[in-house]
């Protein structure tokens, strides 16, 4: 087993790794960028190094940089989480080089599995069954109408190097396909440095379903059931939950198989997840690899008992894995929220400040993978994913129960966040109907502003305010108006008048 | 003692008194008596009637947050508030002031006429919104060159109203 970890990344996902590194015994590394100095991530590590100012290229994306914190610590292997450089077959074949072990699937297989053209033509040749579309990459523009009107609108372009919805664009007709093949290119050119992209028949009113899947290093697949993750916003999942509502035990042991057969076709090991669009008709089609840890993970350990990150590291380090497929169970529901630094009334923007204060929720059954604490300035320089609530109880309903009770438990002043969304998003009766689909928030949240609060509460907030005015007994400055001379006659109006007249 | 605070952009008053053992406040023409401990910095205990609530409370150099069963408001002080959101008044290219409205609401009166020279802190015009009249001032001592709205006009936020020549 391993002495050492470096983990290349920050946030939860890489306090959620060293904490798993130090209950097996092993040492950690966190490396950290210039904005990311006082993270909880490089608190909690045995060693933290600084690799550079916060810009990702310039530091979580800088290769020579990641392996140099490695060889100056001398770590037997790098988790490198997911986003930044998980995916990067580069930097796993650099690490093979350097001796270093990465933890994750081989060179071979991540770059297979990361070029969304060239997996689909290997898959398709094995019998997976793949959304129409085309069968390389947009090389010029004049024939991608052609291909267009063959695959028949509407269509999809995806960028060829990666996901989390970047570079990804619905095309209604022939019209808007010019100028969203550009706005694809030049953002998949910017998000992944490679401007390829190509066609699929978009897919309407379908479930995103995927599969997590552990593969060794001697040929043992299994798969770890579903996660439906149809909940999305700007083609990224913000909820997710196992099992899904649309699977009957036959289509879950079928899609399931299709998974392990695709994980083998590719020659793939460790985790990794097998992405499916399920239409309207239960019909099954295969998106993509995701070769890395997934952010919803946790669902999947609360109903299968595995702890994947374990399984991860025990995997890169030769071992075997300890269980059959048919060992294999699914226990209770689990459900995720992604708890974002975000405006959900304002187009969903981030927000960047700092976190007053903050108070996680606890109880049975509740699970919070968290990268902030109170004090904590968010940063504006990457995802800002803050933490994740997970929940599990025996049925879905009550999951749903213990979810909404979470949300409201959960404390964060000081930053916008998705929180009461979310609370309002399991709480519609749509979702508590198990109807969801990828464009769930476009057809039931489009115009969502909240709850502006009672006037009860209101009142209380009032209440609270004056007694703070009255003892000054929050920390903080003082809260006294300062007058400042600025030209604007709106300081010099004096106070507004109740009732005026 | 009197607060004015604004709660979701919205101005609302409240009176907190503190008796012996317990607190008094008046809000919305009523009068509620309430036993308020605070717990911690962040932290504040409330019970009106034997019902209790608890509230958690941050601030920052402009804003107090509360969070009431897992809903946020932010409270801030009035002219910080206005200051904060709209400048209320631009320099024209003429190098003239326009004011323009604060927020979506009524023009009750204008003030003055058009050549008028006014002072620094006269009244312009008076806007309704949200049941409360609002006194337009002019910022600097100057004239009166142009004037966008007359009494009884509904005027959305930003909108001219009216515009004087610094002196």
């Amino acid at each position: 087993m391993f002495k050492k970890i470096l983990v290349a990344n920050r946030g939860e996902i890489a306090v959620r790794i060293i904490k798993a590194c130090q209950e097996m015994g092993i040492s950690t590394v966190a490396v950290f960028s210039d904005a990311d100095r006082l993270s909880l991530h490089v608190q909690i590590a045995d060693e933290a190094i600084g690799i550079g100012p916060p810009p990702a290229v310039d530091s979580y994306l800088d290769m020579d940089r990641i392996i140099q914190a490695a060889q100056k610590t001398e770590v037997d292997a790098i988790h490198p989480g997911y986003g930044f450089l998980a995916e990067n077959a580069a930097f796993a074949r650099r690490c093979e080089k350097e001796k270093i072990v990465f933890i994750g699937p081989n060179s071979d297989a991540l770059e297979l599995v990361g070029d969304k053209v060239r997996s689909r033509q290997t898959l398709e040749k094995a019998d997976i069954p793949i959304i129409p579309g085309m069968k390389g990459i947009v090389e010029d523009t004049s024939t991608i109408k052609a291909e267009a009107q063959k695959i028949g609108y509407p269509v999809m372009i995806k960028a060829s190097a990666g996901g989390g919805g970047k570079g990804m664009r619905i095309v209604f007709d022939e019209k808007e396909l010019t100028p969203a093949l550009e706005a694809g290119m030049r953002e998949a050119k910017s998000a992944f440095g490679d401007e390829s992209v190509y066609l699929e028949k978009y897919i309407e009113e379908s479930r995103h379903v995927e599969f997590q899947v552990l593969a060794d290093n001697y040929g043992s697949v299994v798969h770890l059931f579903e996660r439906e993750c149809s909940i999305q916003r700007r083609h990224q999942k913000i909820v997710e939950e196992t099992p899904s509502q649309a699977l009957d035990p036959e289509l879950r042991a079928r899609m399931g198989e299709t998974a392990r057969k695709v994980m083998k076709v590719s020659g793939y090991n460790n985790a990794g997840t097998v992405e499916f669009l399920l239409d309207k008709e239960k019909k099954f089609y295969f998106l993509e690899v995701n070769a890395r840890l997934q952010v919803e993970h946790p669902v999947t350990e609360l109903t299968t008992g595995v702890d994947l990150v374990h399984q991860q590291i025990k995997i890169a380090a030769g071992e075997k894995l300890p269980f059959k497929q048919e060992d294999l169970d699914q226990n209770g529901h689990a459900i995720e929220c992604r708890i974002y630094a975000e405006d959900p009334q304002n187009n969903f923007l981030p927000s960047s400040g700092k976190i007053l204060y903050f108070k996680e929720p606890h109880g049975p059954g509740v699970r919070h993978d968290c990268g902030i604490y109170s004090g904590w300035d968010v940063p504006i320089y990457y995802d800002p994913i803050l933490a994740k609530l997970i929940v599990w109880a025996e049925n879905r309903e009550t999951a749903c129960q213990k979810m909404i009770k979470a949300l409201d438990d959960y404390v964060i002043l000081g930053v916008q966040t998705s929180i009461r969304f979310l609370k309002d998003l399991i709480g519609h009766p749509q979702f508590h109907k198990g109807e969801t689909t990828t464009s769930f928030i476009q057809d039931h949240f489009a115009d969502w502003t909240g709850e502006k609060g009672s006037e009860e509460k209101q009142k209380l907030v009032l209440l609270a305010a004056a007694f703070d005015s009255l003892h000054g007994t929050t920390s903080g400055k003082n809260f006294q108006m300062t007058k400042k001379e600025i030209y604007s006659p709106w300081l010099s109006l004096g106070k507004w008048r109740l009732g005026g007249k | 003692m009197e607060f004015e605070f604004l709660l979701n952009d919205v101005l609302q008053q409240i009176s907190l008194e503190k008796k012996e053992d317990f607190y008094v406040f008046s809000y919305g023409g009523k009068t509620y008596e309430a036993d308020i401990q605070q717990i911690s910095p962040h932290q504040i205990s409330v019970l009106i009637d034997d019902v209790s609530f608890r509230i958690y409370t941050a601030k920052d150099k402009d804003s107090r947050y509360f969070l009431i069963d897992g809903l946020q408001f932010v409270v801030k002080e009035p002219t910080e508030q206005v200051e904060g959101f709209r400048k209320g008044e631009e320099i024209t290219s003429e190098g003239t002031l326009l004011v323009k409205a604060p927020m979506p609401g009524k023009v009750i009166k204008v003030c003055v006429s058009e050549k008028a020279e006014v002072r620094k802190n006269q009244t312009l015009a008076i806007v309704e919104a949200m049941k409360m009249e609002n006194e337009i001032k002019a910022s600097v001592d100057g004239t009166i060159k142009k004037i966008h709205v007359s009494a009884g006009d509904l005027v959305d936020s930003e909108m001219p109203l009216i515009e004087l020549e610094p002196s």
